[in-house]
Parts: structure tokens; sequence; C-alpha cells
């Protein structure tokens, strides 16, 4: 066993001590550490949740957060979906005999639900995991959206499950079949394009190149082999104007019945053949790989932990992980479960250390102040779609990653997460955060959402102490807290240069009167002005 | 690798006041008349990245060895008849008529069978690859920002400064440029809109030895350089010009190559602008299997084609044309066979793009040999390997000396003489001198003489056709370093005049056309 501290070196420059243990944090259980829990764990805490969180204490809080919560599919909000009803879901609807506004009004739907999966504020890993999910197995949404529902509630359905089912039902999955050229994969020209990902971005992972096509965990003859394994499944019922949903057929004129042989990276397996159940004999075959677990674990890590996977944390922290996957048969849970109360997790110089996705950054701001959209459903969708639209723009299309490897902030050596930062992503961020805090928020034909400054105010732990309400806030947007200047120069901003008391004052006399716009809106635009100047501090970009 | 000296940097601000609110972070260079210190430091090289692996046996095709192709790919070959033939036994896809007329015209040469050895077929190690210009996965920087990074070791710590006031390279939309990647920053600035100078409120930082602390002194940084580097852009694209009726407003490339060819022309000293073309990945319906001179890859060859050719037409008529040069480059080409889903798969070698009017202009290496039996998952070899390319064009286009750009990457560098075409072949390097220059040219009301001093008397003037003198500009002695002189043409009628400047050691006179 290696020392249990050491320095973990960024940038190869400053040397920073760091614990290595997985063991269990014993230390302090405070806001700090609370807020630093859910920032890695959901999208924008609410100052009541971080509190919740310390009165759980770490164990009820981590196992409370790894649990996953119901959801209701996507309705129909738009007057282009010819077939199912307003206000129903359409994920089980046919097509209309030309499907295009249809198609168009069902991808809308599906944004703004997902975005309003985000908004929900649930206590629950849900939606980060999920979108790690998406990240990981990278499929773009089809031209059909029931089938990118289905690959979404995939996703969602083993979030926390068994890894191995997992990658076995992904590999058949409609959306995943369209979009990796499986559905074009048989016997008479094989494509390989899938069996290729799945040992490189999906399972094993690419090692270095030790050989001509030799990748150490795979070579390019067994991406041939396995093209041949995976041979037969096509899709059915895409734009279809009976059929009520997508499905995955297997096809055995189509398939290659030869006896595939692996190479020595998988002890020269043999597969022969099994029909329609042949690509599962496959994931087994390549589940006995550890590699497998270690891939996956330090994807883990980057996402969940620091960008920078130290020779000493791979040896180490890696390493546990991956043993925790092992013998617990690839489930998710008890590898997240044990990170999120390791003493690794908790070490005070891993906090902050990733740059917020543009997802993260938005219900930063949104979430953390309690904001959701209060009109009729169809115009709440149509806000959602505008912030769909907006993490778009500032480089995050849920559903539509770059590439088959995801995002290139969770992969792109040495920047990772400052990529989502450079020069012209952080001007948008500006101009968005003031948008949502000074000029009335996303608005579509009429309606508005913006931060809701008097619902967080009136949240905070004593709201007429200026401040209070500065470190109250300081603890909700800032990884490690903002130094005493910073912290003067914003309550500056609130009580606008005047002394604490006369914001004491006005807040109670707001108190005293809370519907009247003569009190109402001065303490409205105090809190505006401050968030939009916090909102632009570097410390607001980090979780 | 050196320790960075955060603390010490003013721009930062770390000690003491560490907060600014707003608009004090920039300071205008209005100082006319600085120091370039360096040769060949008005040249500019323009990379197109064909981004997912570009299928080269349908961009420039084999024509010798057409009867091969049609065994290998019938579902996506393009008819014979419908090629442009252009020289060597090669014809290029029937929509790239505008680098067709370039290549015509001296402007356009084509690399064969460019690659690496042992091709690596995943499109994030190969791009990596291409990006470092390195074999070596433990090598993060690319090979632009390792060259940047020899004569600006502290990048971004103090820049932009008085001597470098404009960003190395602009990577044009939201994503930097791993190519451009630094030991301890990227050298790529990403620009959206030229026009849109930035005001972002500076916020100094303390970095407190952790990850965090180098992000956030990563956020001022960017934040900082941002508002500093903005201001140049615009300037820049205020005074810039662009002539071209080429360029074709619904093709994203070419309004991205027109900000580009604005940005130069207004007097930016950026030496790489990088472009990116996505959706070269094409495993499934790279043609229209009714047509395959139409679909996914068509369009896409269309776009680039069609942008560059208006970028260079821009060029000549803005009189640049000798200071630009281009390449394009993709992660690797596609499998000789194309498969049943009318598509490609990943494969190895392909040909690269060279464009400009300062090529030595040809088709270097053989046509590629295509097999007349399909093997399973082959690829064309590498004949020419990428990293002598980049070698060369730092070697020949940027003057870097030999023993730097050897020193730039792992292997013993072969050089090709693919840059010359202004004179600037390998025996003459050593002769180059600046020349003056002016910008913006064409120039509506002010243009920018720029001219190196000699410590010795100068006249300067514009004249007309005739000769004679319609303005007067300078009359005295010019100390050793490069001046920027603005000149001034209100009250100048529209028309072509020359700019005569007389020293002792003779009399240069540039064109100048005023719209």
């Amino acid at each position: 066993m290696l020392s249990n501290i050491t320095t973990m070196r960024p940038d190869n420059e400053i040397e920073v001590p760091v614990s290595l243990s997985m063991d269990p944090y014993t230390g302090t259980w405070g806001q700090e550490e609370a807020a630093h829990l859910l920032r890695r764990t959901l999208f924008g805490p609410t100052f009541q949740q971080i509190q919740d969180t310390v009165a759980l204490g770490m164990n009820d809080a981590v196992d409370q957060l790894m649990t996953l919560v119901p959801t209701d599919p996507p309705l129909t909000y738009s007057a282009d979906e010819e077939v199912a009803t307003f206000g129903q879901t359409w994920i089980n609807s046919v097509y209309p005999a030309d499907p295009l506004a249809t198609e168009n009004a069902r991808r809308g739907s599906l944004a703004a639900w997902i975005i309003e999966r985000l908004n929900k504020r649930e206590y629950s890993i849900q939606e980060k995991i999920c979108l790690f999910w998406q990240n990981h197995f990278a499929a773009e949404y089809t031209f059909d959206s029931r089938a990118t529902y289905n690959y979404h509630e995939l996703i969602r359905t083993h979030a926390l499950g068994n890894f191995k089912q997992f990658v076995k039902d992904i590999t058949i999955d409609p959306c995943m079949l369209v979009f990796l050229s499986g559905a074009a994969n048989n016997q008479f020209s094989p494509n390989e394009n899938y069996a290729r990902e799945l040992l490189e971005l999906y399972t094993v992972g690419k090692g270095p190149q030790i050989g001509p096509g030799d990748y150490t965990n795979y070579k390019e003859y067994d991406i041939q082999e396995a093209a041949k394994i995976l041979t037969g499944w096509t899709v059915n019922g895409f734009l279809s104007d009976v059929e009520t949903t997508t499905t995955a057929v297997f096809q055995p004129v189509l398939h290659d019945t030869t006896t595939k042989t692996l190479s020595e990276h998988f002890d020269f397996a043999e597969i022969t053949a099994n029909g329609q159940n042949e690509y599962a004999d496959l994931i087994d075959v390549i589940f006995l790989e550890n590699e497998v677990a270690t891939f996956i674990c330090k994807k883990i890590y980057r996402w969940f932990v620091n960008y920078d996977l130290t020779q000493i944390v791979e040896d180490t922290i890696i390493t546990e992980m991956a043993n925790t996957f092992i013998t617990n048969n690839y489930e998710v849970l008890p590898v997240l479960s044990q990170l999120f109360k390791s003493e690794h997790f908790y070490d005070v110089s891993l906090r902050g250390t990733i740059i917020k996705n543009p997802l993260e950054y938005l219900f930063s701001m949104m979430n953390s102040t309690v904001s959701t959209p209060t009109y009729n459903f169809d115009e709440n969708y149509e806000l959602y779609l505008f912030a769909y639209n907006g993490a778009g723009l500032l480089g995050m299309d849920y559903a539509q990653p770059p590439s088959v490897g995801g995002w290139t902030a969770y992969y792109q050596a040495p920047a990772y997460s400052r990529l989502w930062a450079n020069s012209s992503f952080i001007k948008l961020r500006f101009d968005i955060s003031d948008l949502l805090t000074l000029a009335g928020g996303l608005s579509v034909g009429g309606n508005n959402w913006e931060v809701n400054h008097i619902d967080f105010l009136d949240g905070l732990s004593n709201p007429s102490s200026a401040p209070d309400v500065i470190d109250d806030m300081v603890t909700v947007f800032c990884p490690k807290g903002l130094d005493a200047f910073k912290k003067l120069t914003l309550k500056a901003i609130l009580t606008n240069g005047l002394p604490d008391f006369e914001w004491t004052i006005q807040y109670n006399e707001y108190l005293a009167d809370p519907t009247n716009p003569v009190y109402v809106d001065p303490v409205k635009l105090r809190v505006a002005l401050t968030l939009s100047q916090l909102y632009k501090m570097p410390e607001f970009q980090a979780i | 690798m050196k320790r960075r000296s955060f603390v010490k940097n003013v721009s930062f601000a770390s000690v003491g006041v560490p907060f600014v609110f707003n608009n004090m972070q920039f300071e205008a260079i209005s100082k006319k008349l600085f120091t370039v210190p360096k040769a060949f430091e008005d040249r500019v090289l323009v990379i197109i990245r064909l981004n997912g692996g570009n299928d080269g046996l349908n961009t420039v095709v084999p024509i010798n060895e057409y009867d091969n192709l049609m065994i290998q790919r019938s579902n996506i070959i393009l008819p014979e008849t419908s090629l442009i033939p252009i020289a060597g036994d090669n014809g290029l896809h029937p929509v790239m008529t505008g680098m067709a007329d370039m290549f015509n015209n001296g402007h356009l040469s084509i690399i064969q069978n460019v690659g690496y050895p042992e091709q690596n077929r995943s499109h994030f190690r190969s791009m990596d690859i291409w990006t470092t210009g390195m074999m070596d996965p433990s090598i993060t920087t690319g090979w632009l920002g390792r060259n940047f990074t020899v004569d600006h070791p502290d990048y971004p710590d103090g820049y932009p400064n008085i001597d470098f006031p404009d960003p190395f390279a602009i990577s044009m939309g939201y994503d930097v440029s791993a190519t451009c990647q630094g030991l301890l920053s990227n050298f790529s600035h990403t620009v959206v809109n030229p026009f849109d100078a930035t005001n972002l409120p500076n916020n100094a930082v303390t970095n407190d030895g952790t990850y965090y602390g180098d992000h956030m002194e990563y956020l001022a940084g960017i934040i900082s350089q941002t508002n500093q580097y903005g201001a140049q852009i615009s300037n820049a694209a205020n005074a810039g010009n662009t002539l071209s009726s080429l360029y074709d407003p619904l093709n994203p490339l070419a309004e991205q190559l027109k900000n580009v060819a604005l940005m130069i022309s207004g007097g930016l000293q950026t030496k790489v602008y990088i472009l990116n073309v996505n959706g070269y990945d094409t495993h499934d319906n790279q043609v229209l299997e009714t047509d395959t001179t139409q679909g996914t890859h068509a369009n896409l060859m269309k776009r680039v084609s069609d942008a560059v050719h208006a970028f260079q037409d821009d060029l000549i008529q803005l009189g640049l044309e000798k200071r630009v040069v281009g390449m394009t480059f993709s992660e690797f080409g596609r499998q000789i066979a194309s498969n049943a889903s009318v598509g490609t798969d990943h494969g190895d070698a392909a040909p690269l793009f060279l464009f400009g009017d300062c090529l030595n202009q040809s088709i270097y290496g053989p046509n590629p040999v295509v097999p007349d039996t399909v093997v399973n998952q082959a690829g064309l070899p590498m004949q020419i390997d990428f990293r002598d390319v980049y070698a060369s064009i730092l070697r020949f286009w940027f003057g870097v000396e030999e023993t730097t750009v050897n020193s730039l990457f792992e292997h013993t560098v072969t050089y090709h003489n693919i840059i010359g075409g202004c004179e600037l072949s390998v025996d003459e390097l050593n002769k180059i001198e600046n020349t003056s220059f002016i910008y913006p040219n064409p120039a509506e009301t002010q243009t920018t003489l720029k001219i190196d001093g000699s410590g010795g008397m100068v006249h300067i003037e514009v004249v007309d056709l005739k000769g004679s003198r319609v303005k007067f500009v300078y009359e005295g002695i010019l100390a050793k370093v490069t001046h920027h002189i603005p000149i001034e043409l209100d009250g100048i009628e529209k028309g072509t005049y020359r700019i005569i400047i007389r020293k002792e050691s003779g009399t240069e006179s540039i064109q100048l056309l005023k719209v």
C-alpha cells in the first residue's frame, strides 16, 4: 500500500498535498463539504438543500442522492404535432404520412423535457449521471424522437445499475443501431463503426499503439471480428405511420454465422454462432478484461472529481474503484457511493477543480435561486427550449454531443474543462448571466424566466443582514469561498454603498408589505446587481 | 518545465487590490511606431481542418486507377466523365470547380498520400497525432504551439503587450485549436464575430496553488486577454476590406474566411488562422445512391472548394496574395473499399491541399495505388509524412531556423520544397529582407504604411499614375525599427495611386487602390 498522503501537481507545477485514501471520510461535515457533494451530484444546489445535507450527515445524504426518481414522459406542446393530443405524450404515437413537422415538434418537446428534468431540483444524482452516460455513449438524437427518447430512458434505467447489462442493451438499442451504423452491418459487407467504438470508447478503451493495428487492449483485427459478431441487427418502425414504437430486429439471413476468434488480448476467445444472442456473448468476453473497470472508473473520476489523473491516483484511487466495480459485478452504484463517501473526494485540494459545463453553469443560476417558469406547461416548454438552445450556444447541446467521443472538455488534454471557458464562451457566459439577472431573463412570447432573486433571498439564513446574505451567497455559489475584499465589494453593491443597517431597514420594510412594488423592487434590484457581479467572477465558474 | 511566474504578474494583480471593476482593463495601443523583432512576421498561415476523416479517393481521384476503384467502391464511385481532369492523371470531385480553377492558375498544390507510420484509426488518437505533430502520446502541445513557445515561453503571462498586441493565432468559432496548445496555455484566440468587441469585467484572483487556484488564474487571464485582443480584432475588422463577390453568404466556411480576409487586410498581425469543417466521418450515405456526385461528401467538398476559391480571389484583389498560404488536413483518409451503407470506414493516408500564390505549385508524390482485389479494412499506405509538411511550412513560410524546426519534432525531418513561388526557396531564405507594404489596401479613408527604417533619411509621398504628387506623407530619419505610418486619404479621389518611398538605398513604389 502506497503512502496515504501524496502531492499532486496541476500542470506539473504546483505541489498540493492530497489524501489518497478511499476510506470513509470522517472529518468536518459542514456547509462547505455538503455543498461540495451537491455541486458534483446536482445541477446547482439550493441553500436549503445544503442545510438539509448538513443535517442528514454524509452517509444518509449520499444514500439519498444515489436513489433514482420516477419520471413522467415528455408532452405534446406544439400545434405542429399532428397525431398525439395536446398535453398528452407522443412517445407511443405513430407519425403522419409527412412526418417532418411532427418530428420537429417531438424533438422540441424532448429537448424542453430534458431541461425541465434538470430544473426539477430533485435530491438525486439522476440528471448528473444521465448526462455522464450521454457523454459516454455519445449517440446523437435520431430522426425519430421516439427512438431518441427510448435511448435516453435506457440510460436512465441503467444509470446506477449494472454496466455490463447496460452495454448489452445499448448495443441493440435502435437509436444506437442507427447512430453507429449497426443497422447497416451485415455479413455481406460488415460495417465496423459500432465495433470500433464499443472497444475504443465504451468498454476496454484504447491503450498505447504497440504494433501495427494493435492498441494494447485490442487490435484492428478484433474490430473486424466484433463487427461480424454484431451483424444481422436492423431497425424497424422509424417514422412509421403504423408502428407505435421503434424496435431492433434480428435478421438471421444478414448474420455472419462463422466462428469468430478474437486476438490474444481476449485470450483468443472463440465466439460461435449464437444468432440473436451472439452480441451478448461478445460483451461477456469483453467484460472478462479488467481494463473495462479501469477505463470506466477513470471516466467517472474525471467527471466527478478531477481532470488530472496522475499515475499515483491511478495506482491508488482508480485501482480501488475498479476493484469495487469488479467485486460488485459491474454495478455502478457501489462505485459512486464509495467515491462520494471517501476521504479523497472531500480533500480540500480537490474542490473547485472543474469548470462548470454549460448546463451546470445555467442551472447553478436558475436552480440555486429556486427559479422555475410558472406558466402553462406548453409555455414553460418554450422557455425550456430557449434554455436548451442557450446551453447549445455555450457548447453543450444535450442529446447532440459534437462527436462519438462526447464533449471535448471531458477528454482533451491538457485543457479539459477549461475548454468551456475560452474567449468566445466566456463572453457569451457573461452576456447570458446579465440577461438572466438584470435584463428580464429568457423571454418567449411575453413570458419571462429569470433568476428568482426574491425567493432566493427569502430562503437564506438571515436575509435582513447584509453580511449574512453575502456569506450565504458565497456558500451557494463559490466552491472555495471568496476573499474578504470581494465580499466587501459584493456587500457594497447589495447595500448600495450604505451602512448595513440601511439594508436591514429596506428588507424589513419589504417583509412588512411583501407585495408592494415600492418595497419589493428595490430589494430585488440590489440582489440582481449583486448576483450579476458574482456571476462574472472567476470563482463562480468552478464547482 | 519553466515555473510560471504567477504572482509577480501585474496584469493579474494578485496582491493588494484584487478586484478591478470594469473598463479599466483596456489601454489602446495608440503608439503607431513599434518594433517587430523578426523577419517573416507578415506571413499568414490559414489551416482548414476537415474533421472526421476525409475520403481522399473521392476527392482527388486517380483516373489511372479508375478500373480498380470500380472494383473497390462501385456504389460510391464518381462517374469518370464527371471528374474535373487536372494534371498527373488526376480528377477532382465535380463540385470542386473553384479549386480546379485555382489549380489551373497555380494557386493550389496537392500532396498525395499524406499520413504517418502505423496509422491509428481512432478519430481521437489520430487527431491528437495530427494536432501535436507527434506520435508520442504523452505530448499534449500542438505543433504550432511548440513553435510559438520557442520565442514566447512565458505566454500568456504578459501578453498581449506593446510588441505583440495581436493574438498569435485565431481559431474561428467557439473552440481553441489543439494545434496551438503551448506548454502553459493555448496560443489560439477564439473569434466568432470580429466586429463584436468585448468588454468583460476584469477580475483579479489569487492562485492558492491548487487546481482550483490554477483555474482561477486561467479565468482571470482569459478575461483580461479577451478584452485586449478583442479590441485589436475589432479595430482590424473595422479597418479591413474585402472585395471578392464570390463569397456565398450561405456557406459558413466562406463567411469565416471572409472575416479572416478582413482581419488580415485590416492590419492584424496574427500569424495563424484555423477553421473547421465537421461532417467528414461518412460511414453511411456518403453519396446519393441515385447520383454519386451528390450527397453529404459532395456538399462538404463544395463548401470547402467554393470558400477557398473566394478567399484566394479576395486576397488577389486586395493585393495580399503574397502574404497568405493555406492548407487543409484531416485525421485520416478512408478505406479503399466502400461499405454496403454507401459509405466508407476509417482508413489511412489521404491527399492534403495547399493553397496560395507563393507555392511551388505541383502535385507531390505519386498517385495512390489501388489494388484490383478487395482486402478487408485496407487503407492507402502513407508516402509523405504529414510532420514533414508541417516542418516545411515552418521552415520555408515562417522562416524558422532549421535547427529549431528539427527540435520541434521527434522524427528526422525531411524537407519538401513546397513553398517558393515568391522567391522563398531554401537558397533564398537568408537573403530575405522586409519590404514595405500598406494596409488596408484597397482603402477608403486611411491606410497605414509599414516600413523598416534604416536609420537614414526617407521621403514618402503619394502620387497618381502620371507621377504627380497628391499627398505628402513624411520626410525625415526613420530609426532602425519597423514603423507603421498612417496615411490619410480624405480628399483623394477614388482610383489607383502609388506610394513612393525614396531612401538612400533607392526608391520603392507600392500600388494603392483608393475605393
